[in-house]
């Protein structure tokens, strides 16, 4: 279904929804840093900047309460989370490199065990993405297969127009309910022409190379040269739309506590830490390995996906210049 | 000669880090001559006050304390001979510290109470607790440890008064 | 109209540093160099060590060049191979480090062959790399450098560094925040601490925090919590400025890194504050074996203590 909204109705839809008690997240400006967050009101929405951390958190969020305990005498009391209570969700505003990461991340959130917390968040959410316009020399969507018209991931893409508004297009059934559900705001398609799309300037990264160079190359020489230099923090892991690992700890006392689960990277030195002191990424260039090797070989072999979307988060965040599209690029070149 | 209770609406919790040599033997003699000083305070003992770690004040005000004490030997007095000179020169930093998030130094007290000064461990006691239970509850970090994340949170009220209003 | 800052020197910069790195890789003076080459980005630049003369034409200097590069030098960093002596590019700022640590017992000098920058600045946090330097664009630790050229180094470039006078803009925030009340301030520190996703960028660029077990990683006993919560946010940040207290160089390279853009600074810069008011210490260029929480002395203010 293809139709078009004005910007006022564009805020009109989204007042509505935050007023009929939907959870409305949406690129906000929290204390001069924008990030995804729920809206109080429509004008909070900045539409025109990548938002810090990605739109994952709407399913994966930064930390949870999975579990809570308490002790009374011998007796000890479990409170499970029930998933029902999780808020429905409009995800509004979301990038095609941070929508298209959804989709990568279901393979693995449903795969042996079904992730009834990232799930039933899935389930009740709505995700409208939108075309981006604007893009800098760290962006690299276009390099491993995604455009900044992606619409992966999206279950209703707005595309911003010359002279105002968005052509909609609905993607699926939560898409389409969305738009029935406030029709009198929605108008069909006009002839404007959208705003021309953002022009990422990296190459196309020849991925199938790059695997079967990952595969032979577990131990190589090259991985000193690009990852001495990694101080082993998080940043890369925590920006990043497809990056999942999580750690859980409990917190509280011996009465009484909770047990939570937060977002964990393979950056740190913590990450494979054996209870026996044994480490096996002992140093940090095996650490960087992993975050490569996981993006463009692991999850390939597993999913047939590639764990990056290109929104160039983790190169203009790390602490040290570390830039994965020169990294590909560069094996990309090298001798299988 | 006990004085007559006098009860409260709110009691304060006060944690008080002392010195095993000086201020716990000064409770200690308040304790033994019988004098009167609020139960509303709770005595943990450590080697000097060189062994009180900033994080230990931090983690009293997160579990819940009103009002932290920190006291031991008077300058010079130091069993371990330099430990208190070390702290006191770690806590004037470490109180600039906490002023400076937000934390109100009415609720946080350091004192050099010997073994003798039985009479003035009541006071500094008394004074704290009396402080503190003007001001109110600590409320802050307990308000903080309730605080979750946007995307980890269930239920908002928000939302509940979002849909109570449909 | 804003001010430029003149980096014309940086050039010349580069090309002293690629000679004397050559000389003394050339010469076997040092095994190492760590300096700073381009990136791909345009103007970017990222830490590099070299260990060939050949190499040594990749070392450059420009406002892009922010990183302190003392911290691959600390126990910390184990990957940086560590047989003879090391030769590091610094800037004013980063020798500060390097001098604390030495102080701390961490690094010897005679292990070290410094490169001095005559530095008249470099880009801030957010900037894109290839920006030109500008009052607007410049770190805010640049904009109260006391340090533009360092001295005690092996090797300083004959250049001149540039240093307008302007507004000091983590003096007049402190100023700001203390004039607060207490209630105030914990509002701005929560909605600042709460944007914390504990990603530890903070403490792993730090050439201070080399503990190989840090407080925060501990379970047993947990005294800060190591969920990003706002609670064992604000904890964390506390500690951590608590146990830079007396030590922190003024680098500015905790908040530089913070992806959340929290302005960790503010608290070191604080610290320094009452550090100098309190028992008149400043980070310097001169190694102490003793800081100022290390030490004391028996005239030490008392007036908060009863």
């Amino acid at each position: 279904m293809q139709k078009y909204i004005s910007q006022q109705n564009f805020t009109a839809l989204l007042d509505a929804l935050i007023k009929q008690g939907t959870r409305v997240v949406a690129p906000k400006l929290n204390a001069g840093t924008v990030l995804y967050e729920p809206l109080a009101a429509a004008g909070e929405m900045v539409a025109d900047q990548l938002p810090r951390r990605s739109g994952k958190e709407a399913f994966f969020p930064l930390c949870e309460e999975i579990m809570s305990y308490e002790k009374t005498g011998q007796q000890v009391a479990l409170t499970d989370i029930d998933p029902a209570r999780f808020p429905e969700t409009v995800l509004i505003g979301v990038r095609p490199c941070d929508a298209a990461a959804i989709p990568v991340l279901d393979a693995v959130f449903s795969w042996d065990y079904k992730d009834e917390f990232f799930l039933e968040r899935r389930r009740k959410t709505t995700v409208v993405g939108l075309a981006c316009t604007t893009a800098d020399d760290a962006c690299f969507c276009t390099a491993v297969g995604i455009s900044p018209a992606e619409t992966r991931g999206s279950d209703l893409f707005l595309s911003p127009l010359v002279g105002g508004g968005y052509r909609c297009e609905s993607y699926s059934d939560k898409g389409e309910a969305l738009i029935n559900s406030h029709s009198a705001l929605f108008a069909e398609p006009s002839g404007a022409e959208a705003l021309p799309l953002a022009e990422p300037q990296t190459e196309k990264f020849d991925l199938k190379k790059v695997k079967a160079w990952l595969d032979e190359h577990f131990e190589d020489p090259a991985w000193d040269s690009i990852a001495t230099r990694c101080v082993g923090c998080g940043a890369c892991a925590f920006v990043c739309p497809a990056c999942h690992c999580f750690d859980i700890v409990d917190e509280g006392t011996e009465k009484k506590g909770k047990r939570r689960k937060s977002w964990d990277a393979c950056g740190f030195w913590k990450f494979t830490h054996h209870a026996s002191g044994h480490n096996p990424r002992d140093q940090q260039p095996k650490r960087y390995r992993n975050r490569i090797m996981h993006k463009f070989k692991y999850y390939d072999d597993k999913f047939g996906q590639t764990l990056c979307t290109g929104c160039g988060r983790c190169i203009r965040l790390c602490p040290v210049g570390i830039d994965i599209a020169a990294i590909v690029e560069e094996i990309s070149k090298k001798e299988v | 000669m006990h004085p007559e209770k006098t009860s409260h609406t709110f009691e304060p919790k006060v944690i008080a880090f002392v010195c095993t040599w000086c201020t716990y033997a000064g409770a200690d003699l308040a304790g033994t001559s019988r004098m009167q000083y609020p139960s509303n305070v709770r005595v943990l003992k450590f080697p000097c006050t060189g062994r009180i770690d900033p994080v230990f004040i931090l983690k009293a005000f997160q579990q819940g304390a009103d009002g932290v004490l920190v006291s031991g030997c008077h300058p010079g007095d130091c069993h371990y001979i330099a430990g208190n000179f070390h702290a006191r020169r770690r806590f004037a930093v470490f109180r600039k510290l906490l002023e400076f998030v937000g934390v109100d130094l009415n609720r946080l007290q350091f004192s050099w109470v010997s073994a003798a000064e039985g009479g003035k461990w009541v006071e500094v006691v008394t004074d704290l607790t009396e402080r503190v239970r003007a001001m109110g509850p600590m409320t802050e970090f307990k308000e903080l440890a309730l605080e979750e994340q946007w995307s980890g949170v269930i239920d908002t009220p928000e939302l509940k008064e979002a849909f109570s209003q449909i | 109209m804003t001010q430029s800052i003149d980096t014309s020197s940086y050039s010349a910069i580069t090309e002293a540093i690629q000679a004397e790195a050559q000389r003394v890789l050339g010469d076997g003076t040092v095994t190492a160099v760590i300096g700073y080459a381009a990136a791909r980005r345009k103007g970017s630049a990222q830490p590099i060590v070299i260990s060939q003369a050949d190499d040594a034409a990749r070392l450059i200097f420009t406002p892009a060049c922010v990183n302190n590069l003392a911290v691959y030098l600390t126990k910390a960093k184990k990957e940086i191979p560590r047989n003879g002596r090391i030769g590091i590019v610094v800037k004013g700022c980063d020798l500060k480090a390097l001098v604390g640590l030495m102080g701390e017992s961490q690094l010897k000098r005679e292990n070290l062959y410094l490169i001095g920058i005559p530095c008249s600045g470099v880009l801030a946090s957010t900037i894109q790399p290839d920006t030109e330097l500008t009052a607007d664009t410049l770190a805010s630790k640049c904009r109260e450098c006391d340090a533009h050229q360092p001295t005690g180094c092996d090797f300083v470039p004959p250049q001149l560094p540039v240093a307008p006078e302007l507004e000091k803009k983590y003096q007049a925030e402190i100023s700001r925040l203390e004039a607060l009340t207490p209630a105030e301030r914990w509002a701005y520190w929560k909605e600042q601490f709460a944007k914390c996703i504990k990603c530890y960028a903070c403490r792993q660029v730090c050439p201070f925090c080399f503990c190989e077990q840090c407080l925060c990683d501990r379970n047993k006993p947990q005294m800060v919590e190591t969920t990003p919560r706002p609670a064992g946010n604000t904890a964390w940040h506390i500690v951590r400025a608590m146990h830079l207290a007396g030590r922190c160089a003024g680098c500015a390279e905790c908040e530089r890194v913070c992806p959340m853009d929290i302005p960790l600074n503010l608290l070191n810069r604080k610290m320094a504050k009452e550090l100098k008011e309190l028992f008149d210490y400043e980070a310097g260029f001169e190694v102490n074996d003793k800081g100022p929480l290390t030490m004391f002395t028996e005239k030490d203010d008392q007036s908060f203590i009863k």
